[in-house]
């Protein structure tokens, strides 16, 4: 099997695992709305996942700058730029003072992440069926 | 004064039986007309209920403004109404707050029958209904049926059936239940003060650590102590932290030095902390000599962070209250800070960072004591820039407060004295302890957002480690549901721990009409707490976004309010050469206009950061009482004021007139007074008659009297007598620890600067920022569609 559809089957698995992480993120935030958590446990679990969240998507976006596949990189870039952003302004951990406050915009964000990662999870396993074709 | 008011208009509210209760809607013209600003204290619009709204006809039955109240007393029935309205719809609860002489204390029911819906979790108070001959009750905020408790007609004391109507629960709107053991953890917990001193050399240099010591050592009495069980216990902190070992049975004290400022531990598990009684004369001894024990130190430095890390291992098991006396700014060990104020910065959107926290430890440990019931009060001492937007985070999230005294320096007494008298104070305040607030609404309502200082920890449930006295909160409401019921309910909740080890109940309960009318809504408005509400939402504003944002908000609010009223409810169209609103919503620009200029939200490249965030902190925590005065300052006349002002009357000392805050007013030969509640101003005019020199403070002219900080004399003359006891009723009459400085400012010849921050009060007339409050008007009308 070549480099690439190799490349588009461990994005579309990076792809389901974001998908699962975010899907986790929306239960705790519910969860945090009907008090069954509370915010500074919230923080502390959620806090975990953020940067290696952040990392795997950089890491995967980078994979695909360096391999050349500019669709898939070109619908990354974004989301990559927009967390590179959000860690120099140190905004991107959950504050367990401020989590009520803001917590319309994050599951927004959330929401938003969950279709991003559905939609690319799709796109990366059409390509990777693609190639793989290809090869039979 | 403000609580009898509230007690009169309840009083009021319950005569008007008739039914034709509709407050009248007068409108009034704003522009040309100066404002009223004696109507400041008017009570709000009376809370008109149907007729027998309240099981029994108790003049208590619905709270008073003193202790909540809404930004309407007429609830609007749906959203759209609301939302049309463009009022703004919160609460403002005191639910802590300190008794004035006059003032009635909160009835408590001893006997642990406390009757709530099985539903909605609501107490039993004076707008359920009973149904069924009296064994039931129903919830009036849910409308289901609960059971009457069987000991609820029983007096337990005399053994033998009691009248129901007489219960506390029944007849006041605010009233403390004793709680049973299903309301507690553990058991109570006893008071505990843990005092955190900075004793590096700034900090003894000022006279900060003695002041403070001796401050500790005369209030010892006065600490809330009634059980016995009050804690102390003593950390000073430079580059090392020095732990006292008390043992009641040594007469001295011991030091002990921990020099790890990383892995901070506790040098010996006992002594550290100990019973105030017990070890009485131990903690006398050091007190009496910590004013001497550092004065030789050239240690610069100081280790904050670890010293309330150490703290925090030493009373978490506990919980109770951390008191830092700060003088110089944390630059060693976890939580380190820098002096990071730039002026260029000020004025600028990049302001609102060096408004915003710069360490996250402070913010992380306050979440931590919130845990474990641990609050941090701040004094913050600093003669340079002390880094009050960082510090203040410990308070903000644990229930404290944070004082603040610019350039304290102990050699000046009137600097001695503010901060002995406001220390003193704060450590006589009962406290609550271990506490949880909620505020249940009838259906349909739902609490949004929360201002003030706590941690929220549900949805709904705000933490506080302690209550302090006098702390307000501000919470938004929003309407889920339409409302169908003729009347709605607000009750708060306030689960505590008393000093004396009670466990108890506080409940807080207003009942308010539905309207579906929006002139009814307008005319119920209270401006005071809408301004009150608009201030701790333009403060949030300036935090999480720039200075500039909250001063448009607040703009376009007015703006908005005033556009309904004339589309709505004067159904005017165009263009109009007046500004109009209602008359209990006439002070509102004014007020509004006051916010704009503050100190906290100005535009101004000129205010040190330390002074902006030590005003949100005031802004965001003061009850309206204090609140008021302090975006709207009292002025007084006092060269041509009534002879019997400053003379006991029937309600104590008379006060002057209070005048318009416009340099109009400022004559020649004038000598005035102004004060927001923090400082307080004597103005004299450059013509002042030498006689008044020689009366107020004792020099032959003008020309001999120094402008500045003073302590007022007190001479033989019924013109000083009388300027005194205008102040000593201004220090007194509101609800807080404060003891405002007393500057003499001179229209020419002192110093520039205080005479600029004099007229920075004036707020009715233009500055070269902002405009004068006829402008602002024209400007209102301008943008009113
Ligand atoms: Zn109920």
């Amino acid at each position: 099997m070549p480099g690439e559809a190799l490349l588009f089957l461990f994005g579309t698995i990076m792809a389901a695992a974001l998908l699962f992480m975010m899907v986790f993120f929306t239960i705790m935030f519910s969860d945090l709305e009907c008090d069954y958590i509370n915010p500074i446990d919230l923080c502390n679990k959620l806090n975990q996942f953020v940067l290696p969240e952040m990392l795997a998507h950089a890491f995967l976006g980078f994979a695909f700058f360096i391999n050349g596949s500019w669709i898939a990189f070109a619908i990354n870039a974004p989301l990559v730029a927009f967390n590179v952003q959000k860690i120099s302004n140190n905004r991107h951990m959950y504050d367990a003072t401020e989590i009520f406050r803001t917590l319309g915009q994050h599951k927004k964000e959330c929401f938003i992440k969950l279709g991003f990662y559905l939609i690319c999870f799709f796109y990366y396993l059409y390509r990777y069926d693609k190639l793989h074709k290809a090869i039979i | 004064m403000n609580a009898s008011m509230g007690g009169l208009t309840n009083q009021l509210n319950n005569m008007n039986l008739g039914g034709h209760s509709q407050t009248q809607l007068i409108t009034v013209n704003l522009i040309g007309v100066p404002p009223n600003v004696g109507d400041l204290d008017a009570p709000p619009p009376l809370i008109n209920l149907p007729p027998n709204s309240s099981v029994t006809q108790s003049d208590k039955a619905n709270c008073e403004p003193s202790y909540k109240r809404c930004t309407f007393n007429s609830v609007p029935s749906t959203a759209s109404l609301l939302s049309k309205s463009r009022l703004p719809f919160g609460l403002i609860i005191t639910p802590y707050r300190s008794l004035k002489e006059g003032d009635d204390p909160v009835p408590v029911v001893t006997d642990t029958v406390i009757a709530r819906c099985r539903r909605c979790r609501t107490y039993i108070n004076p707008f359920v209904t009973f149904v069924e001959g009296g064994q039931k009750w129903r919830c009036n905020l849910c409308f289901l049926s609960n059971e009457v408790p069987s000991q609820f007609d029983w007096d337990l004391q005399t053994s033998q059936q009691a009248n129901r109507w007489n219960r506390a629960e029944l007849n006041h709107a605010v009233v403390e239940f004793v709680a049973p053991t299903e309301y507690m953890v553990r058991p109570p917990q006893p008071p505990v003060y843990l005092f955190v001193i900075d004793v590096s050399f700034p900090a003894v240099q000022s006279g900060a650590v003695a002041t403070a010591a001796k401050t500790i050592l005369e209030s010892l009495d006065r600490i809330p102590n009634e059980e016995n069980r009050t804690k102390v216990g003593f950390i000073t902190v430079d580059t090392s932290l020095h732990f006292y070992s008390l043992n009641s049975n040594s007469s001295e004290p011991q030091m002990l030095v921990v020099s790890d400022l990383e892995d901070v531990f506790l040098p010996q598990p006992d002594d550290l902390l100990v019973n105030l009684t017990e070890a009485r004369s131990v903690v006398e001894s050091l007190l009496s000599h910590l004013g001497d024990m550092f004065k030789d130190t050239h240690t610069v430095g100081n280790a904050l962070g670890s010293a309330l890390l150490a703290g925090f291992k030493l009373i978490s098991s506990i919980g109770g209250k951390i008191v830092v006396l700060q003088s110089s700014l944390p630059n060693i060990g976890p939580g380190q800070l820098k002096a990071r104020e730039d002026s260029k910065a000020l004025g600028t959107p990049k302001e609102s960072a060096l408004l915003q926290s710069a360490e996250p430890f402070y913010k992380k440990f306050a979440v931590d004591c919130s845990r474990s019931q641990v609050c941090v009060d701040m004094f913050l001492l600093g003669s340079q820039y002390s880094d009050v937007a960082t510090l203040s985070c410990c308070p903000r999230y644990t229930g404290g407060q944070t004082y603040f005294y610019p350039a304290f320096n102990a050699g000046r007494s009137e600097d001695a004295l503010k901060f002995a008298h406001e220390f003193a104070e704060f450590l006589a305040s009962p406290i609550a302890l271990e506490a949880v607030m909620r505020v249940r609404a009838s259906k349909g309502l739902r609490m949004t957002s929360f201002y003030g200082n706590f941690f929220v920890r549900q949805t709904d449930l705000l933490a506080l480690p302690n209550v302090s006295r006098d702390h307000s909160y501000a919470i938004e409401v929003s309407i889920e549901e339409n409302i169908t019921t003729p009347t709605v309910c607000f009750q708060t909740a306030l689960l505590h721990t008393t000093c004396f080890g009670e466990r108890r109940i506080r409940v807080l309960t207003l009942s308010l009409p539905v309207t579906n009318s929006i002139s009814e809504l307008y005319s119920s408005a209270d401006q005071i707490a809408i301004s009150t509400l608009l201030a701790n939402k333009a403060v949030e504003r300036s935090l999480s976004s720039k200075l500039e944002d909250a001063r448009d908000a607040l703009t376009n609010k007015l703006i908005d309010i005033l556009g309904v009223y004339k589309s709505a409810i004067t159904g005017s169209q165009g263009a109009s050469p007046q500004l109009q609103s209602c008359d209990n919503l006439k002070l509102l620009p004014l007020l509004a206009l006051g916010l704009l200029k503050h100190v906290g939200l100005r535009a101004s490249s000129q205010i040190p950061t330390d002074l902006r965030s030590y005003a949100m902190c005031l802004l965001t925590t003061m009850p309206s009482q204090l609140l008021i005065p302090y975006i709207h300052p009292r002025f007084y006349s006092l060269h041509n004021m009534p002879v019997d002002a400053g003379t006991y009357g029937p309600d104590g000392i008379i006060m002057p007139p209070p005048l318009n805050l416009s340099s109009e007013k400022l004559e020649r030969h004038g000598a005035y007074l102004l004060e927001d509640g923090q400082n307080i101003f004597i103005w004299l005019g450059r013509q002042v008659v030498p006689q008044l020199c020689m009366d107020l403070l004792n020099v032959r002219s003008y020309e001999e009297v120094h402008s500045g900080k003073v302590t007022l004399l007190q001479l033989d003359n019924p013109f000083s007598q009388q300027v005194n006891a205008i102040i000593g009723k201004t220090r007194e009459s509101r609800r807080g620890v404060y003891y405002p400085h007393l500057y003499i400012v001179k229209e020419d010849g002192g110093d520039p600067s205080l005479r600029l921050w004099f007229l920075s009060h004036i707020i009715e007339d233009r500055t070269d920022t902002v405009m004068s409050y006829q402008q602002w008007l024209g400007h209102l009308k301008d943008k009113v569609k």
